[in-house]
């Protein structure tokens, strides 16, 4: 009601309202945490304000390294107190199969005693190893999940990086470069950025940076887009856009590559001395001339010469590129790799405004992405790693990361390999075929989920669903980046909702491990890790807003592989088996794999299937299958499932936008509304996944780039037809 | 005395939809209540989509004052619009009057029907939306008061929006003011939000509000 303020402003305001924090009001206390909206780990600042242990509003936090925050987190206000949360643990009932689970709430000592009681009876009946342990969204709990299945016993440990996301392209940077990279913000010195298969204005990486892609562009930095859609990042900030038919990138980066070669545009000292294979790269990328490139991938041989030589001249160059926007195809790995190339061929690794490795990485540390190596007791992994289940079908991923790739899990359930599942925030809907991976799981003589919400198309194959508390309510992890550290302040859950790391330290302790997880106490682990730098969680609360910062040993250091500090062992070079970047993979060949980044012609269009579904793209309010009845706000922005589709291929069909339209290809079919739109270019149409009542990955079948085991999500032939009304 | 406005960049506006939310969240306006939204335009001249951010226009000249048979709607001298909801009596000749289409009525609808949430006990007023009454963005006269911008403008990720005092030219927003164009002139409303306009947009984005002017 506009009463209490002064509607006839007869109150001057002086001077200019400044981008400040929210006035505190009396009796308003403040509180800080990480936004867990999109699945980054612990990410965005949230400062939050609350009366009681009610939070009332919220805020991007001042200063915070990963700000501002983005329409999903704003819902998450909403979220909290969304009245269908769940707030007990529940078991079913009924017996798997049958239409309704049953669910029943039970407490938490029955909850724990059931999942106890079935994990050492399936370590007893099977070993260890056939209990398989899973995080999905949030990313939050990895740490304390892989602990306890190290302890626990089980090497089978596996996450949504490892099924679908970010791991596919982190697999072709470790063969490729040694380190892990999807480049930076563009530094002072770039002058040209390259942003391959990513739409960072709607789905960050590493946050809402969009502004700071505008300020580089209005300060002179040159982008080249790569990306078939017409987004609002290629839109707002492309010089050149250069619009690839799905899954052809080798040949679109071996196009650039020739071009750059052709020209002698290339870092000829930086190839001799630090590519490992550059004869036969130069060898294999002679074979795609533009005119050539033009006809796979159909981006004009103009636009080809003009990138390439915009990247090669106009360096330093950086590059963006997404976590999955170019894995999710057949050629996934080597499709990825040949992208990685242009920057190594033009010289720009670890220099001034190109591709950095970073120079003191926060020390014992890992992202949380992987878990800090001694907590998540790395050690003990790699010991039991011969029982890995993905050693056989996927060996290059099973060498690199310890994660399983978790795609075969239908197999090995049905081979018996898997007897239990403990998910956190897991999603069938993730998995290609997704009711053939329900089916598998609920088969399994024991499951269990933590979540926010009943989420259906999950919990119903499954045995206990339990709640967790939401970001709010959480105090691990702890954030850093880079060499800044920064705690939370957390509300008490709602109902009887405890945080993911919770549980999981609850079970290990339950597990007769009660030394090892800190007797249940979240705080004391984060100690246990928080000690390696001698710091406390009470020291991060000393130092609540602005963090503390780890100070380095020195400054930022750059062409690291001439001094040896790229690599563990003090040598020169990188960090792969050659010591060199390598556009041979030394691993790759010692499989039996491509070696070079070879380009695969991906499925062929037919007259039953004209068209090419691009799924995965994201919608800025949308992540995955959450939000939508999560927040009604959110929801309200788009309540159905949108194919996009280009005005030309929709006026073809007789389609107009809000028409119901079906989306078909060989594996599946979905009813959706139609919007057409130059979003997609004619030839191809796109629509987000995660949509229970839609669910485009029942479209997407069970092939898998024989590399990273990557499902094809960005490659898969379709049609489009009007739905006729009975 | 100062003459509050905002200049909006679509050549940096991505259609992330942070503003429409983040306002949701300052303001808890009601379902299908939206006092700021963005619209997507495609158009054959232009290679692009344009996205474009829409609420009050916080008009110099304002037909909804001139409009409402109850005085409710008042001009204040730093040029915020505001309705006043005690005299305000759900007539809705505001909401024909205002050439833009951004006046609506408050429904009597809740996101949860039926149910009492923590965080909405004692609210503040500006979350409060009595049904019936007319509703539209209040530039978040409540922050600008305490020396913020709007949520929306301190929300925006891509820094498409700048607010300020228009008349102070060598502000931000002065400074951007004279690269930009109102929408809807020949309404002689003379708004106080105007945009910067990407090439050949302006068309598409001034026959969008016409639309919404008379949908």
């Amino acid at each position: 009601m506009a009463g209490k303020w002064d509607l006839r402003g007869d109150t001057p305001v002086s001077g200019n309202p400044k981008r400040t924090s929210l006035a505190q009001k009396e009796n308003d206390e403040v509180g800080y945490t990480f936004c867990d909206g999109c699945n980054e780990v612990p990410f965005c600042g949230i400062k939050f304000y609350k009366k009681g242990n009610v939070v009332t509003r919220i805020e991007s936090w001042p200063g915070f390294p990963a700000a501002p925050i983005c329409s999903k987190a704003y819902a998450t206000l909403q979220r909290l107190y969304h009245p269908k949360r769940l707030r007990f643990p529940m078991k079913r009932t009924n017996p798997k199969g049958a239409p309704d689970p049953g669910y029943e709430r039970i407490s938490w000592d029955e909850a724990y005693d059931m999942i106890v009681g079935h994990l050492n009876r399936i370590k007893e009946a099977y070993g260890p190893h056939a209990a398989f342990f899973y995080v999905g969204d949030p990313k939050e709990p990895r740490a304390a999940v892989q602990r306890l299945a190290a302890v626990y016993g089980s090497v089978n440990y596996g996450c949504e990086s490892s099924t679908a996301c970010r791991r596919g392209a982190q697999l072709a940077e470790m063969l490729t470069y040694g380190f892990p990279t999807m480049g930076d913000l563009p530094a002072e010195e770039t002058r040209v950025m390259l942003i391959w298969g990513t739409n960072l204005a709607y789905s960050g990486s590493p946050f809402m940076c969009h502004g700071h892609f505008m300020d580089a562009k209005e300060r002179g930095v040159k982008f080249i887009v790569v990306d078939p859609r017409n987004t609002p990042t290629a839109g707002t900030l492309a010089a050149i856009h250069l619009q690839p038919r799905p899954a052809t990138t080798a040949a679109l980066a071996a196009g650039m590559m020739h071009v750059i070669f052709k020209e002698n545009l290339e870092d000829k000292e930086f190839c001799e001395k630090w590519i490992h294979g550059i004869d036969e790269l130069k060898s294999y990328v002679s074979e795609f001339p533009p005119e050539r490139v033009e006809k796979i991938t159909w981006v004009p041989a103009k636009k080809i010469i003009d990138a390439a030589r915009l990247y090669a001249t106009h360096g330093p160059g950086g590059f963006k590129t997404g976590a999955q926007g170019t894995t999710h195809d057949l050629n996934a790995t080597n499709n990825h790799r040949g992208i990685l190339l242009l920057p190594a061929i033009c010289g720009y690794i670890d220099v001034p405004g190109g591709i950095l490795k970073p120079t003191e990485p926060l020390e014992e540390m890992a992202p949380w992405f992987d878990g800090p190596p001694k907590f998540s007791m790395r050690d003990k992994m790699t010991e039991m790693k011969g029982h890995r289940l993905d050693r056989e079908v996927f060996p290059v991923w099973a060498e690199i990361f310890w994660e399983v790739q978790t795609n075969h899990l239908v197999e090995w359930i049905k081979e018996g390999k898997i007897k239990a599942f403990l998910g956190w925030g897991f999603n069938t809907m993730i998995w290609p075929q997704s009711h053939e991976y329900q089916q598998a799981i609920a088969g399994l003589e024991f499951s269990m989920a933590v979540d926010y919400f009943y989420r259906p198309w999950t919990h119903h194959y499954i045995d206990l669903v339990l709640p967790a508390a939401m970001c709010y309510e959480r105090l691990a992890p702890f954030a850093f980046f880079k060499r800044q550290i920064f705690g939370r302040t957390p509300v008490k859950p709602l109902g009887e909702c405890k945080e993911d790391w919770k549980i999981a330290l609850d079970i290990g302790v339950r597990l007769g491990y009660k030394d090892l997880f800190f007797n249940g106490d979240v705080e004391a682990a984060c100690n246990d890790i928080l000690g390696m730098w001698g710091l406390s969680y009470e020291d991060l609360r000393k130092n609540q807003e602005q963090g503390i910062t780890v100070p380095p040993k020195g400054p930022e250091k750059y062409r690291k592989y001439e001094t040896g500090e790229m690599r563990p062992d003090g040598k020169p070079g990188f960090m792969t088996p050659s010591g060199k970047i390598e556009a041979l993979s030394t691993r790759l060949e010692k499989h039996g794999y491509p070696a070079l980044p070879e380009y695969k012609e991906p499925m062929a269009t037919s007259k039953e299937y004209p068209l090419i579904l691009i799924s995965g793209s994201r919608i800025p309010y949308i992540t995955h299958s959450k939000w939508r009845e999560d927040s009604p706000w959110l929801l309200e922005l788009q309540r159905e499932p949108l194919l996009t589709i280009n005005p030309e291929d929709a006026k073809k069909r007789g389609i107009y936008a809000g028409d119901d339209v079906i989306l078909k290809t060989a594996w599946g079919q979905i009813r959706v509304k139609a919007k057409p739109t130059i979003m997609v270019p004619p030839g191809i149409v796109g629509i987000m996944h995660g949509w229970a009542k839609a669910n485009v990955n029942e479209l997407i079948p069970r092939q898998f780039d024989p590399i990273s085991g990557f499902p094809p999500f960005k490659e898969v032939v379709c049609e489009v037809t009007k739905e006729v009304a009975k | 005395m100062a003459r509050y406005g905002i200049v909006v960049d679509l050549n940096r506006c991505t259609g992330c939809m942070t503003c429409v939310v983040a306002c949701k969240e300052e303001n808890f306006t009601l379902p299908g209540v939206w006092w700021n939204r963005v619209f997507e335009v495609e158009g054959e001249s232009l290679d692009r989509i344009i996205y474009f951010r829409y609420a009050c226009m916080h008009c110099d000249n304002p037909p909804c004052v001139e409009a409402c048979p109850e005085h409710a709607i008042n001009k204040r001298p730093d040029g915020i619009v505001l309705i006043d909801h005690d005299k305000c009596q759900g007539h809705a000749e505001c909401a024909k009057a205002c050439p833009y289409g951004v006046i609506g009525i408050n429904p009597d609808q809740k996101y949860f029907p039926g149910e009492k949430l923590p965080l909405e006990e004692n609210l503040d007023p500006h979350r409060q939306h009595p049904p019936g009454k007319a509703s539209m963005c209040t530039l978040c006269v409540h922050r600008i008061e305490e020396g913020r911008e709007p949520a929306c403008v301190a929300g925006c990720p891509s820094k498409a929006m700048i607010f300020g005092d228009l008349d102070e030219l060598d502000s931000p927003v002065g400074e951007k003011l004279w690269a930009s164009r109102q929408v809807l002139v020949s309404k002689g409303t003379n708004p106080k939000v105007s945009y910067i306009f990407p090439p050949n947009s302006f068309k598409y984005v001034e026959e969008r509000s016409k639309k919404e002017g008379t949908s």
